[in-house]
């Protein structure tokens, strides 16, 4: 899997996160002041970027963590059948095989910009 | 750790963290132990608004010490309270940074609601109490309290255990407040009360106070200010307010609202008595719990 390491500490807003072997976008961040005798604990909640999973954990600030390496990238819409749709790779003109989402209209001949960690794709 | 309850200490330092250490993820720590827990005790010894009396800093190690000698058997509804799945997470240690402290005590107790569980809050000065809110989002917030709470700041304070009502009723989900046995309160406090979203039942009529249709498919989140039972019962407490209520009048309450409620807590606890404050607030916790699992052990539509 993609994925790079990194401390608690780093984490913010906003960036991602692997948790229980999800890859998650983190929408709130808060640290614990360690007090004389503890360690700094951070609270990360975050929401799963590809099946949308509420998920958090809590970890010393100076503990090691694994972050996602999700790629942006432009396709375009090559044909759409049923819930499946061709997706061209505007990049390596690699043509990729993607599920319509639910809540949106797509058409051929249309740009979308989509996330992409290995085999796990969402449009943006 | 709460008597009864199983411990789910945080500890301090990072021993027993060393899978994270080793680069794996770790998530969530020790709470994936969590499975078929039914309530989580959380402190939060929050004692910086504090007026008159200071201590509420004591009130969560006050409230476990105090509960020591209750019986693990609760013959009304034939429960053992060390069966119902109760643990205790320890404190969240408090610091004076209020707003930050609540957002970090809010993720905390919101973690016990994602594991289906209830937590069980012990201040601490009430102000915790909007963490509590914040974290459970409840329709109806259901408070036993001497004081009305709903200055909109005390001493330009905003996060001060006097406000915590106004702050409440600024939480999103929050649709009304019904606060039980007020008998005091500022003018500009009894102005804001009159507002459709506050009820307030004086203590002389808590007796016969019981809910009703409004709190029927509606979450609830109960708060215990221990200044609402009179100080003659509670006198380890920061504001004692004379002519209050009677602790049956208060384990009636609680029995009736447990279970509706979501979130529960007990708070303003303070170490200026011999525990009588404690002890109360310990049993309203176990009275709490009794209840709320024996509604939930019943069949549907009993």
């Amino acid at each position: 899997m993609a994925k790079q390491q990194t401390e608690v500490r780093e984490l913010q807003e906003g960036s991602y996160v692997m948790i229980d072997d999800a890859a998650c976008k983190i929408n709130a961040y808060s640290t614990a002041k360690p007090g004389k005798h503890g360690s700094a604990k951070a609270r990360v909640e975050a929401k799963g970027v590809f099946d949308g999973k509420k998920r958090s954990l809590s970890q010393p600030v100076d503990a090691k963590i694994w972050v996602p390496i999700i790629d942006r990238k432009n396709g375009q819409i090559v044909s759409v059948d049923g819930n499946d749709m061709q997706v061209m790779d505007l990049e390596t003109y690699e043509t990729i095989t993607m599920r319509v989402p639910e809540d949106k209209d797509v058409s051929p001949d249309e740009n979308i910009e989509y996330l992409e960690m290995e085999d796990q794709r969402k449009i943006v | 750790m709460f008597p009864g309850a199983s411990d789910e200490r945080e500890r301090s330092d990072a021993n027993g963290q060393t899978a994270a250490r080793d680069g794996e993820t770790d998530a969530r720590g020790r709470e994936s132990d969590r499975g078929g827990v039914n309530f989580v005790v959380v402190g939060a010894p929050l004692d910086v608004s504090t007026t008159f009396q200071p201590g509420t800093r004591f009130g969560p190690r006050r409230i476990r010490t105090f509960a020591e000698p209750f019986d693990d058997y609760d013959r009304r509804t034939d429960q053992h309270f060390s069966q119902l799945g109760v643990t205790d997470h320890g404190d969240v240690r408090a610091w004076d940074d209020v707003e930050a402290y609540l957002e970090y005590l809010e993720g905390t107790l919101r973690d016990v609601v994602w594991d289906d569980a209830v937590p069980l809050m012990l201040g601490g000065e009430h102000t915790v109490s909007l963490a509590g809110v914040r974290a459970v989002s409840p329709e109806v917030v259901v408070c036993l309290d001497a004081h009305l709470d709903l200055y909109d700041a005390y001493d330009g304070n905003e996060h001060s255990h006097a406000a915590v009502m106004r702050r409440i009723l600024e939480v999103e989900s929050v649709e009304e407040v019904i606060l039980l046995g007020v008998r005091t309160g500022s003018e500009e406090e009894w102005g804001r009360a009159a507002a459709e979203d506050v009820t307030v039942v004086p203590p002389v009529d808590v007796a016969d106070w019981e809910p009703g249709a409004e709190l029927e498919n509606r979450d609830v989140y109960l708060s215990v200010d221990i200044d609402a039972a009179d100080p003659a019962y509670a006198p380890g407490t920061g504001t004692t307010e004379p002519f209050g209520l009677e602790p049956r009048e208060m384990r009636d309450v609680v029995r009736a609202l447990a279970p509706h409620a979501g979130g529960f807590d007990v708070v303003e606890v303070n170490d200026r008595d011999d525990g009588q404050a404690a002890s109360l607030a310990g049993k309203l916790l176990r009275e709490f719990v009794f209840s709320h699992a024996d509604a939930a052990s019943e069949p549907a539509g009993e």
